[in-house]
Formats: C-alpha cells, sequence, structure tokens
C-alpha cells in the first residue's frame, strides 16, 4: 500500500524521495511497468481495431504502393508504410493484432479449460478414466505439438474455428497435469476430503474449494500458454498454413512481407516487432507474477 | 445393556500393490484391514490404538464407510451403511462426522472459518441463512470459539483453535458418532490436554459416541470407554479400557502399556526388538510371532484368533492364558 | 539394469503405437481414406484396389489392424504428386535435414553449456545477465523472425551469405545459425538453472569445506550431478530437431523434410503427411530411449529405483 502511494504522491523531502524511488523500482521493476504498459496498449488496439486504424485493412492505394514508413523518411498519410498493393501497413498491423490475440486468447482459455475438466475427472474417477487421460498427456508431450498441429491441418484443410480450436489443444497437458496433482493431493488428505466427508456433492467439491485453490497456478501457467500460442500460430500462419487471407495475422503479414525482403522490409519487421514485444512482456510479467502469487513454482 | 451404534463384522480392506521394479514387478496384496471386528455402544468411546502403519486410519475411514470393505460388513443403528457417493450416504454424513489429525490441512484456506463450520448445513439444505448462522455462532461457543472468530482465516487462528474449528464443523449437523484420527497428535503438549477435556465434556453434555483413534496410549487411556489393540491389520486384544491397561494380556499390548512413561512406581519394560514387518509380506502363523519374546513353534505355523477370556476381555494369543507368561508380567 | 531397459522399450513401443492410433484415428474422422488418398481423379478400379488393399470392406477393428501394420511396415501408400512411395519420399530428404540440425545441435550444446555453466559460476555478474537476456529474448524470438531478421543483415544489407538455396555450404551457414542460437538460449538457461541447483547443495558445501580446490569441487562434483537433468533436455532437442527444422527449412528454400511437411499439407499429401508423421514420431522415440538409457547409466538411483 505504502509503496503505491509513493508511487502517486509528491516526496516532501529530497533524501527521502531517493530512498521511495528505490523502493518503487524494487516493488515495480521497470521491466515490469514497461511490459504492462505494452500488453495494455495491445489490449486496447485489440478492442478499438476498428476506430484506431486509419484505413480498412484490405483498402488499396495502387497510387501508394511500398510507400516508406515515417521511420525511414516517408509521411504521415502512411506511418508505417504501404505494401505491393498500397494497403496501409499501420492499419494490416492493427487488425493482425486483433485476430492473433483473439486466437491466444480463446486458444488459451480452450486449453486452460479442457485440461482443468480433464485433470477433474481423471483425479475423480482414478482408474480406466485417469489411465486414459494419462496416456493422452503422455502422447501431447512425446510428440511437438507442431507437428501434430502440420497433420490436422493436413487431415482437416482449415478453417478459423477449427484452427482456433487446434491452438486451444496446445498445453491442456500442463493443466490437466497440474489439476489433477493438486487434487488429487486435496482428495487424498485434506479440505477437499473433508467437504466430501460432510456430504458436498462433487460439483460443490471441485467448483467452490478446489477450483479456487488451484486457481492462482492455473493462472500462473496461462502466462507460459498465451505466448507460446502466439509463436504458434504466427509460425503456422507464416507457413501460410494458419490464419488464411483476406483475414491477417501477425505471422500472416510477416510471411507476406518475407517476398519484399529486399525492397520494402518494413513490411515484415513491424509485425515481427510486435510479436517479439508481445511475447516478451507477456513472459517478463508472468515471472513477475509466479515469484508474487505463488512461491512453490520457480 | 444399550444398543450397538455402530458395528463392525469381520470387515477386510485389501489393496492391490505392485513390488519394486514398474510394470516388470510383482504382484501383491496389502492387507490394510485383516479381518476386524468391534462394537461401539450410544455414548461409548472406543480407542484403538497401535503403531503408525497397522491399519489403525483406514478401519476409521472404514467405519465411517469413506471407503468400501473388501468384505465384511458395518451396521450404523442397526443397518448397512449405504453405497459411497449416493443420496442416502450423503444423507448419513450429517449423522457421522470425522475429526483430522491436520486441522489445517482439512480446512479451506481461501474461506473464513465461519461459513467452513455452517457449510454442513448448506450442503444438507437445513435453514435459512440467518438461521444457519445463529447455529454457528451457538457451535462455535460450545466448542469454546468466539463470535469474533467467525470471520478469521483458518490460518489466522491457533493449532487449538483450529481443532475447534473443525470440531465445531462435525457437530454443527448433530451427529451421533464422531470418528477421531489422531485429533491432538499435531498439537503442542499444552493445548492437547485443553481439547482431550472438550471432547469429554461435549461427550457428557451431547452424549456423543467416539471412535478414538491414536497412537498415544495415555490419551486413550484417558478418554476411552473400551479398547482395541491393532497389530498388522488385526485386532490383537480388546476390552474395557481400565482392566486392559492394568494388567495387558497380550505381549505386544504388554510392550505397548510398558512403554507409557510414567511417574513414581518402576516398571519392568517390554522391549520389542524390530520393526512391524511388511504388510505385504505378513509372517505365518501369529503376525508378531518374529518378535514376540514368548513365541512358541506354534506361534509360527498357527494363527491365534481372538478368543473371549473369563473377565469379558478378548486376545489372539496363544499362551494367553499361560502360566508361564502371568509370571513374567 | 535389463528391466529398466525393457520397460523403456516398452515406453517406447506403446508411444509408436499411440501414434499410429492417432493417424487411424484422424484418418478416419477426415472421410474416406481412399478418395484423400488417392487423388479425387483417380480411376475407379484404382480406388477399389487401395480399398481392398487397406481392407476398408471390413470391420473397423481390422482395418485398424491393417492399417497399424502398413504403417509399421513403412507403406504409407504413394504421393498423390508425383506418384512415388511415400516413404522414399521422406527417407531420401531425410540428409538434408541432418544436415543443418546436426551441426545445429553442436552450435547449441557448444555454446549454450559453457556459457550456462559460467553464468551460474559468476551468478549475478554482468555476464551472468547478459547471458540471461539474451537467452529470454531466444525464449520469445520466433524463429521465423530471427531468420528472417539474419536474412536481412547477412543476406540482403551485407550480402556476405546466400539467402536461400542449397547450392553450396555457404547455404547451409544461417539456417545452421538460426537453428543453434535459439536453442544455444534455452540451453544455456537450462543449465545455468541446473547448475545452480546443484551448487547450492550441502555435499558441494562439504567438499569445498575438505578443503578441495574450488575448481575441482566444480568438475568433480557439480558438473556430474548438473548433467543429469541436462541431459533430458538435450534428449528433448535432439527428439525435436526434426520437427524443429520445419519453419527454418521452408524460410530458407532447404530441401529437407521440414520443407517436404509444409508442401505435403498445404497441397493436402496425405500419404507423405502420415510417413512423416511415422519418420519423426519414430525418431523422437528412438532419442527419447536414449537419453533414458543414459539417465540410468549416469543416476544409478533410477537404475534401481521402482519407476
Amino acid at each position: 500500500m505504502t509503496v503505491q502511494d509513493s508511487v502517486a504522491a509528491t516526496p516532501p523531502a529530497p533524501p527521502s524521495f531517493l530512498r521511495r524511488t528505490r523502493r518503487a523500482l524494487v516493488a515495480w521493476p521497470p521491466v515490469v511497468v514497461i511490459s504492462a504498459a505494452w500488453l495494455i496498449l495491445m489490449v486496447i488496439t485489440a478492442a478499438g481495431a476498428e476506430w484506431l486504424a486509419p484505413y480498412p485493412f484490405t483498402a488499396m492505394d495502387l497510387k501508394a504502393r511500398l510507400s516508406v514508413p515515417l521511420l525511414m523518411g516517408g509521411d504521415f498519410a502512411h506511418p508505417l508504410g504501404t505494401d505491393e498493393l498500397g494497403r496501409d501497413v499501420l492499419s494490416r498491423l492493427i487488425s493482425s493484432i486483433r485476430m492473433s490475440l483473439l486466437i491466444a486468447f480463446f486458444g488459451t482459455l480452450i486449453a486452460a479449460s479442457l485440461g482443468t475438466v480433464l485433470g477433474f475427472l481423471a483425479a475423480h474417477f482414478r482408474g480406466r478414466i485417469e489411465q486414459v487421460v494419462l496416456m493422452a498427456i503422455d502422447f501431447q508431450a512425446s510428440m511437438p505439438f507442431m507437428i501434430i498441429a502440420l497433420s490436422v491441418l493436413a487431415f482437416f484443410g482449415n478453417s478459423l474455428i477449427l484452427f482456433i480450436c487446434l491452438m486451444g489443444f496446445h498445453s491442456w497437458e500442463r493443466y490437466a497435469r497440474i489439476t489433477r496433482g493438486l487434487t488429487l493431493a486435496a482428495n487424498e488428505q485434506g479440505y477437499a476430503a473433508a467437504v466430501r466427508q460432510l456430504g458436498a456433492k462433487p460439483g460443490r467439491i471441485y467448483g467452490l474449494h478446489i477450483l479456487p485453490n488451484i486457481a492462482s497456478t492455473l493462472i500462473v501457467s496461462m502466462t507460459l500458454t498465451f505466448p507460446e500460442i502466439i509463436l504458434l500460430e504466427s509460425g503456422l500462419s507464416f507457413l501460410g498454413l494458419g490464419v488464411q487471407p483476406p483475414l491477417t495475422s501477425l505471422g500472416n503479414m510477416v510471411g507476406y512481407g518475407r517476398e519484399y525482403i529486399t525492397r520494402a522490409p518494413w513490411i515484415m519487421l513491424a509485425p515481427s516487432f510486435v510479436i517479439v514485444m508481445t511475447t516478451l512482456s507477456i513472459s517478463m510479467l508472468g515471472d513477475w507474477l509466479r515469484d508474487r502469487l505463488d512461491p512453490t513454482l520457480r | 445393556m444399550s444398543s450397538p451404534l455402530l458395528e463392525a463384522i469381520d470387515i477386510r480392506r485389501q489393496y492391490n500393490v505392485r513390488t519394486a521394479g514398474g510394470v516388470f514387478g510383482r504382484k501383491a496384496v496389502l492387507q490394510a484391514v485383516a479381518g476386524v471386528s468391534f462394537r461401539i455402544d450410544m455414548g461409548r468411546t472406543l480407542g484403538l490404538v497401535g503403531e503408525s502403519g497397522c491399519g489403525k486410519s483406514t478401519t476409521g475411514k472404514l467405519a465411517l464407510g469413506l471407503i468400501p470393505p473388501s468384505s465384511g460388513e458395518i451396521r450404523f443403528v442397526g443397518s448397512t451403511l449405504p453405497a459411497i457417493g449416493s443420496a442416502a450416504w450423503r444423507d448419513m454424513r450429517r449423522r457421522m462426522q470425522m475429526v483430522y489429525q491436520d486441522p489445517l490441512g482439512s480446512l479451506d484456506r481461501r474461506l473464513q472459518v465461519g461459513p467452513q463450520i455452517a457449510e454442513p448445513l448448506i450442503i444438507h439444505d437445513i435453514g435459512t441463512p440467518a438461521e444457519r448462522r445463529e447455529r454457528a455462532y451457538a457451535t462455535m461457543a460450545s466448542v469454546g470459539l468466539q463470535k469474533h472468530h467467525f470471520e478469521r482465516y483458518p490460518h489466522e487462528l491457533s493449532g487449538g483453535q483450529r481443532q475447534r474449528v473443525v470440531l465445531a464443523r462435525a457437530l454443527i449437523t448433530e451427529p451421533k458418532l464422531i470418528v477421531c484420527d489422531e485429533p491432538i497428535s499435531a498439537l503442542d503438549v499444552s493445548i492437547q490436554a485443553q481439547v482431550v477435556n472438550l471432547l469429554l465434556d461435549l461427550q457428557d453434555r451431547l452424549g456423543l459416541t467416539y471412535l478414538f483413534i491414536s497412537h498415544d496410549l495415555k490419551v486413550v487411556r484417558q478418554v476411552s470407554h473400551d479398547v482395541a489393540v491393532m497389530y498388522l491389520g488385526r485386532i490383537v486384544e480388546t476390552g474395557q479400557a481400565e482392566a486392559l491397561f492394568r494388567a495387558p494380556a497380550h505381549p505386544y499390548t504388554r510392550a505397548l502399556v510398558s512403554a507409557i512413561p510414567s511417574l513414581g512406581e518402576k516398571r519392568e519394560r517390554l522391549i520389542l526388538s524390530g520393526d512391524p514387518p511388511n504388510p505385504v509380506d505378513v509372517p505365518a502363523g501369529c503376525a508378531f510371532h518374529p518378535r514376540c519374546p514368548f513365541a512358541i513353534a506354534r506361534c509360527r505355523s498357527e494363527a491365534p484368533a481372538l478368543r473371549r477370556q473369563p473377565d469379558g476381555r478378548a486376545v489372539a494369543c496363544h499362551r494367553a492364558d499361560d502360566d508361564a507368561i502371568a509370571l513374567a508380567a | 539394469m535389463l528391466a529398466f531397459a525393457l520397460s523403456r522399450l516398452a515406453r517406447a513401443a506403446i508411444t509408436i503405437l499411440f501414434v499410429v492410433t492417432f493417424a487411424f484415428i484422424v484418418l478416419r474422422l477426415s472421410g474416406d481414406p481412399a478418395l484423400l488418398i488417392m487423388s479425387v481423379d483417380a480411376p475407379p478400379e484404382a480406388i477399389e484396389a487401395f480399398r481392398k488393399a487397406w481392407g476398408l470392406d471390413r470391420p473397423i477393428w481390422e482395418q485398424y489392424l491393417a492399417y497399424a501394420w502398413h504403417a509399421l511396415t513403412g507403406d504409407f501408400g504413394k504421393s498423390m504428386r508425383d506418384g512415388r512411395p511415400a516413404i522414399d519420399l521422406v527417407l531420401e530428404r531425410l540428409p538434408a535435414t541432418l544436415a543443418i540440425t546436426l551441426p545445429a545441435l553442436a552450435l547449441k550444446l557448444g555454446i549454450g553449456i559453457p556459457a550456462g555453466i559460467y553464468a551460474a559460476l559468476h551468478r549475478n555478474s554482468l555476464a551472468d545477465r547478459l547471458t540471461m537476456m539474451v537467452s529470454v529474448a531466444g525464449f520469445t524470438m520466433p524463429s521465423f523472425v530471427l531468420a528472417l531478421v539474419l536474412v536481412l543483415i547477412f543476406g540482403v544489407t551485407l550480402g556476405w551469405l546466400p539467402a536461400s538455396g542449397a547450392d553450396s555450404v555457404w547455404h547451409a551457414v544461417l539456417p545452421i545459425v538460426t537453428l543453434g542460437t535459439a536453442g544455444a538460449a534455452i540451453m544455456a538457461r537450462f543449465t545455468r538453472s541446473a547448475m545452480l541447483e546443484v551448487l547450492g547443495q550441502p555435499y558441494i558445501r562439504a567438499a569445498s569445506a575438505k578443503g578441495l580446490a574450488w575448481w575441482l569441487v566444480v568438475a568433480k562434483h557439480a558438473l556430474p550431478n548438473a548433467a543429469i537433468p541436462t541431459v533430458t533436455i538435450i534428449g528433448f532437442m535432439v527428439g525435436s530437431l526434426v520437427a524443429g527444422a520445419v519453419i527454418v527449412e521452408s524460410v530458407f528454400a532447404w530441401p529437407g523434410i521440414g520443407r517436404l511437411l509444409v508442401s505435403a499439407v498445404a497441397n493436402r499429401d496425405l500419404a507423405v503427411v502420415q510417413a512423416l508423421l511415422m519418420v519423426i514420431a519414430a525418431w523422437m522415440v528412438l532419442a527419447n530411449l536414449c537419453v533414458d538409457l543414459a539417465y540410468g547409466w549416469l543416476d544409478p538411483r533410477v537404475r534401481s529405483g521402482a519407476r
């Protein structure tokens, strides 16, 4: 509490100013603040994509093809330049951010829910069901998910819904493992066993007691899954096997920009920068959260 | 003679285990409880003692119907316990409760203790929210907790207070039977006596029936009307508490009793050699014979049955009425 | 030790069976395999013959057995595109993939392990922080971004190295560097934490309290113990060598199996995709098996213990 005050209020005396600044820096490391700021910017961008984008992301301006971005001597009409078809890179970037974040968000949500439910099922029923879940976890862990994803895409073709669901299968096993382990411990001895012994139905035990108790661990895991899905999605989209045109995502843009790497490197550099910054920020923030929320995980 | 509240008839519980070596390990059967019978009358306390791993905790869970027996039967007020997880089984939870060794572990650390004490009422759909709160306050008062404890979190309370919370949660549905599984062994010695006195006091006031599981014979002697001594999944001696502690008949009981520290009187200590054997590999004959100083050839080949003695006790020992042992005592 | 090796072998076999089952289920879920694997314009009698050969007219479990048999003998049908057996296509591309992934592995281990050990021994020094910062970047930077940045610098701007193709040894440099850099970052981070874990143990303090020279303590006690967890990550790296090359091969137009996979997926050439799936799985399983055995050799507890 006092730390937040010190950041907000003007310090009364110079010596304590230095001390307060140092304390504030320890409590809120600059890296964390920058990461958080970047992520907030990304979320605002994704939420307000329609209003923020200067042009529709598919709009072509054939008179201004491959125009140079501001930093390389361009003008304000296209601050990040345009591509081969004269489409505004900034507008496409904003649209891509929304798409990539949405996919990562739903993917993470699906992975976490699926894994948690399977973990609960395994811990609740034990026996056969647990064996099946454990085998599935082993299988998932034994193959790189990239390969599994590629083969599923080969067999089923591509659509956005299928693609998002596929991303949701990434790392579900992490949640299943955590949930099963913690639930078994709670069921064996401890609060869950006690509540069960009181006559509570499974819904009450899992929903009201176990889930809130393991939520912080699950949330920390989600900060790992989210950037992983961004990387996976952008990788597949980069290969042309993920998000399909006319829709655009960050990986998609990099893949398209790679054709123009000699003549117009900005097409590929802008989305690359966003990918790296975003995954980096989430990792930083996740590390910091882990230390604060969950000292048992290192 | 009062009627039996709880009756266990030759209950067994076994687990399939594998010895070391993963999938290539040998399959084996672990007999955690190997044919145990007892009865507890209304308002009485049965103390269940034995070394750790002898199956007394498993017996407690079986008695409450928390795990199903592999064979045998548990009767509560004359009828067999319903199937685990059924509606009847859940309803039965109101009438039989458990108090655990680790009070902090058995409480949800994210919830205030008041709502946790009232939770059984919500689970069994008893009363309105206001009534539940009133009943929680009343129950808290009866176990010696104050009103202001209602909003505390488990980690903010002392060990003794936490055990009182667990007791209050167990008592709020007015159960008949409470199984106490090592209820005081995790507490500070200074607090143990308080909790024991509280248990005795509650029994007087509410007419509770206890199954009291402990390895601490001094406490068992203090709270129990009857005592059953377990060794490797079997009851080796059972009887009225005072008589059993005054003159233990089974060599194992005698060793346990002689290990109780006492002031004043000097007694010969009977010290057991070795550890209890692996329950997967129970010795043939009397399970106790490798550690028994009085073992004879017959003990190695033939398992002794639990036989009733003239004084009402039951002992499972071939040499229980042998004069030679009586002299050695 | 024998029981240990046998149980690991059984596990490897089960994993392979899993992959076969996975491929079978996905194949069956996606429609009529005959139509999917043969091209749509294949003559009807060819499709009929395929159905017979793969037992598609028989009950589902017989189909499964037939499928498993075909898969384990390496018969996945013919490539839709050039009509050659799919497995041949895959195997002839394997050397090209190994030509960049094996040097990359050497790079990962050769840079990552020493850097990790150095960082751990000089904890909180400037070098340590620098190593950790670079390694975080290695985690979060996608390989295609790194690849394109390298192309931009060394291929386009400086013009030192060719940006794509496989015509000379020089063409392999950028793919190897791309693969190696990210892996080295992960390796360094992992080695560092394994070392720190070991250095905090009481037996290290005991050894140095005995008066043993510090470098001897590190060499004789710390390194062998830190090697045990490190082997796991090396195994995972070896296992995912082939899979990790998918994106890099595509960026640099390197004719390995990663690029083959991408084009097979894009063309929905299912026979080739299945063959690739099996080859990659077999590679993974083999790598894991070797690691498990190495583990048993390094760590006596694993060998004798129950699990």
